[in-house]
């Protein structure tokens, strides 16, 4: 059996590399058409993201090609000279293969670490894969379990948890806060593109209602006008600020634009209600002493970096225990690779012995009842063989299930070895 | 079925508690679903503890302060246990709730084994019934308030410095607890006033016919529960006052239930002297064995 994985990512290739070797759209079907085609008998899938191309290529050591063969595919498939990618390649063969596509599974070799969008790309390569035809035994049991490490190594280690945006922290923030956001109302004070990339985030909370105010109407209306909002003149900003659960603010206003005595005045018009500021200008728009307020909880643009980079360290710190577990999901894995294709080996040299020893048996009793018509002899053959696979549907069944249960230090199953010595079948 | 003890039921919220609290070290839903299913499994097993105990008595256990603990803890572990499923999987809803279930379930054996009311009248027994109640009603929805109040004040203090949730240890935002905690003092409000006022119209019916107090005005539990329903009545007018909301309301509830704990266990473990739950006045004012 052999497993191999050739591609570049971010690490290895630039942008143009990974652009000329993409496979969007229809190129990805056609692509796994053209493996299949090139080399039958192989398994492909083909992880295709805007960090990353890969191939990952698995069968039996004598069919699936080689590294140089996957590069020629490359180089003819996209019409681009081996020399201009042949020395970003990475590659890799069987275990090492299997550890690469569960840290990718991971998010291990991702560009931010943690982020969750791998997972799905990885799945959807293999369903891919799955819908052209281009996968077997080898690459289900991988991409399987490929998905299923991801999933572990994300729950046990808390390498997703966190946002690293300022803009996504501010949502982590705000859910932190309120629960629904159907019946709160948003106010964006300034039109900066700050503001918008924030607002953009916090606008899948799904507001009820979303207020624009601006020193200039005309760009509020323009900017209610892209968020499905309503623009409010700015004199009218306090009784903005009455209506608002949660304030962006981003204006270049050199002083406070909200004054703590102001805001004192609008938190009690609102009868104390929870109150969520993101001031994301600099100079600030809010008085930093309007955070003092018992239910306002105001943030400016340095506290939700300072958080973005705390859980960008707590991330890293999830990276050793991720390691950990993939090394010991890897090794599984490989093992219960190689005792699967042992279990092969075996059931077919099984299958061949009896089959052999039937068609012998079948002869001698021709040759001893040489009368026999057609009829007879189909009869009596038809019979042999039912009896043949009624008698090993067991056995064969067991011997599968055995080898699918990796054993602790992952030797070959016993249960192998005895079918092996039972029948007098050849060592592997 | 006699062999069913309180350390049953009690060591199976505790393997519970400890499952809760490998979240800091063990995330995944296996860890989860363990603690839920140890979580349903000790209230099964207290649910045949106490229907064991209503069948042996022939009565609903709650005419004594040992057995309204018990039932108390009983309701709250079953409220605790929807709270906890019906969460993210990653919220710590169960570092609130199973410490509380246990606390309920320990201080049950430390209040003392007073006959109740069942040495008493016929009549006085079924009012006292409906008095213990309303009464146990009004301490599970403060029960339910205090964990609600505990985890507004601490992701209000995460918010408040700036800090990201710590990893396992996700809470319900402010609304969702300040919601739970509102809608838990609301309904405690009206049981605990009813409860109070049946107590109220028993002792006095009780001096009537004996022509003494047995219970006077400045009994410790009369004291404690009258500050007790007091402070609910400042709750309740906390929530229709525009400057008492969020932190302050949520430190009046521990106060509430600081009160409802003291009332409920304190005066026993402290063997202050209450003739409350007592078939006649003790003599020494001390109350009976």
């Amino acid at each position: 059996m052999r497993l191999l994985a050739l591609g570049v990512d971010h690490r290895s290739a630039p942008a143009p590399v990974r652009e000329a070797l993409a496979f969007d759209g229809p190129k990805l079907a056609q692509g796994l058409d053209t493996l299949a085609e090139s080399f039958p008998g192989s398994e492909f899938v083909i992880l295709s993201t805007c960090n990353r191309v890969e191939i990952y290529a698995a069968g039996a050591a004598e069919e699936v090609p080689d590294a140089e063969a996957l590069r020629e595919f490359l180089s003819q498939f996209h019409q681009v000279p081996v020399e201009q990618f042949a020395h970003h390649l990475n590659i890799a063969q069987d275990e090492k293969a299997i550890a690469h596509l569960f840290r990718v599974a991971a998010s291990l070799e991702s560009l931010v670490l943690g982020e969750g969008q791998i997972l799905g790309q990885v799945k959807d390569a293999y369903q891919k894969a799955v819908q052209n035809g281009t996968v077997s035994t080898i690459l289900h049991q991988t991409f399987q379990a490929a998905a299923r490490v991801g999933k572990k190594v994300r729950e046990e280690t808390g390498l997703d948890q966190g946002k690293l945006s300022i803009a996504s922290v501010a949502v982590d923030v705000a859910k932190g806060v309120f629960d629904t956001f159907s019946d709160k109302t948003m106010l964006v004070i300034g039109a900066g593109k700050m503001g918008d990339l924030t607002l953009q985030h916090l606008k899948a909370l799904k507001p009820g209602r979303i207020l624009v105010s601006n020193r200039n109407l005309e760009r509020a209306e323009e900017a209610a006008h892209r968020w499905g909002g309503l623009a409010v003149p700015f004199d009218e900003l306090l009784l903005a600020l009455k209506e608002a659960d949660v304030v962006i603010s981003t204006t270049a206003a050199k002083e406070p634009i909200v004054t703590y005595e102001q805001y004192v005045r609008v938190q009690h018009a609102r009868s104390n209600r929870l109150a969520l500021i993101l001031d994301i200008a600099i100079p600030r728009d809010f008085d930093a002493r309007i955070g003092d307020l018992e239910d306002v909880y105001l943030y400016n643009v340095d506290d939700l970096r300072a958080q973005a980079e705390q859980n960008r360290s707590r991330r890293q710190k999830g990276v050793d225990p991720a390691t950990a577990i993939i090394e010991r999901e890897t090794a599984a894995c490989h093992a219960a690779l190689r005792h699967q294709r042992h279990a092969g080996i075996v059931l077919r040299q099984l299958g061949d012995h009896v089959d052999a020893i039937r068609q012998r048996e079948f002869e001698a009793l021709c040759a001893l009842r040489p009368g026999l018509d057609d009829a007879d002899r189909k009869a009596i053959a038809h019979m042999m063989s039912r009896f043949q696979n009624q008698l090993l549907h067991q056995p064969r069944a067991t011997l599968r299930s055995a080898a699918s249960e990796p054993t602790p230090d992952h030797p070959p199953h016993s249960l192998l070895n005895a079918v092996r010595h039972l029948f007098g079948l050849a060592d592997m | 079925m006699d062999r069913l003890t309180v350390l049953c039921f009690a060591g199976t919220y505790g393997l519970a508690l400890a499952s809760e609290l490998a979240r800091f070290v063990v995330q995944g839903s296996v860890r989860w679903y363990l603690t839920i299913g140890l979580t349903a499994l000790g209230w099964l097993v207290q649910t045949a503890y106490l229907g064991n105990l209503a069948l042996a008595q022939h009565k609903i256990p709650v005419t004594s302060a040992v057995e309204s603990q018990l039932v108390l803890a009983w309701i709250f572990a079953l409220i605790g246990l929807y709270l906890m499923a019906r969460a993210p999987k990653g919220t710590a809803v169960g570092l609130f709730v199973l410490p509380m279930v246990l606390g309920l379930v320990a201080s049950s054996q430390l209040v003392s084994q007073r006959g109740g009311w069942d040495e008493w009248g016929s009549v006085t027994r079924f009012w006292g019934t409906i008095h213990g109640l309303f009464l146990l009603a009004g301490a599970v929805s403060t029960c339910v308030a205090f964990p609600a109040g505990l985890m507004y004040l601490v992701q209000s203090r995460r918010l408040k410095h700036k800090r990201p949730p710590r990893f396992g240890f996700a809470l319900p935002s402010l609304e969702q607890s300040e919601r739970l905690n509102r809608g838990a003092i609301t309904v405690a409000f009206p049981l605990l006033t009813c409860g109070l006022l049946i107590g109220v119209l028993l002792e006095l019916g009780r001096r009537a016919r004996l022509g003494h107090p047995g219970l006077g005005w400045s009994d410790p539990k009369v004291v404690s529960a009258s500050l007790m329903w007091l402070v609910f009545a400042v709750l309740l007018n906390a929530r229709l006052r525009p400057s008492m909301r969020g932190r302050s309301v949520m430190v009046l509830t521990i106060v509430a239930f600081a009160f409802l704990v003291f009332t409920w266990v304190g005066i026993d473990v402290l063997d202050l002297p209450t003739a409350h739950g007592t078939a006649a006045p003790a003599e020494s004012g001390r109350k009976l064995p």
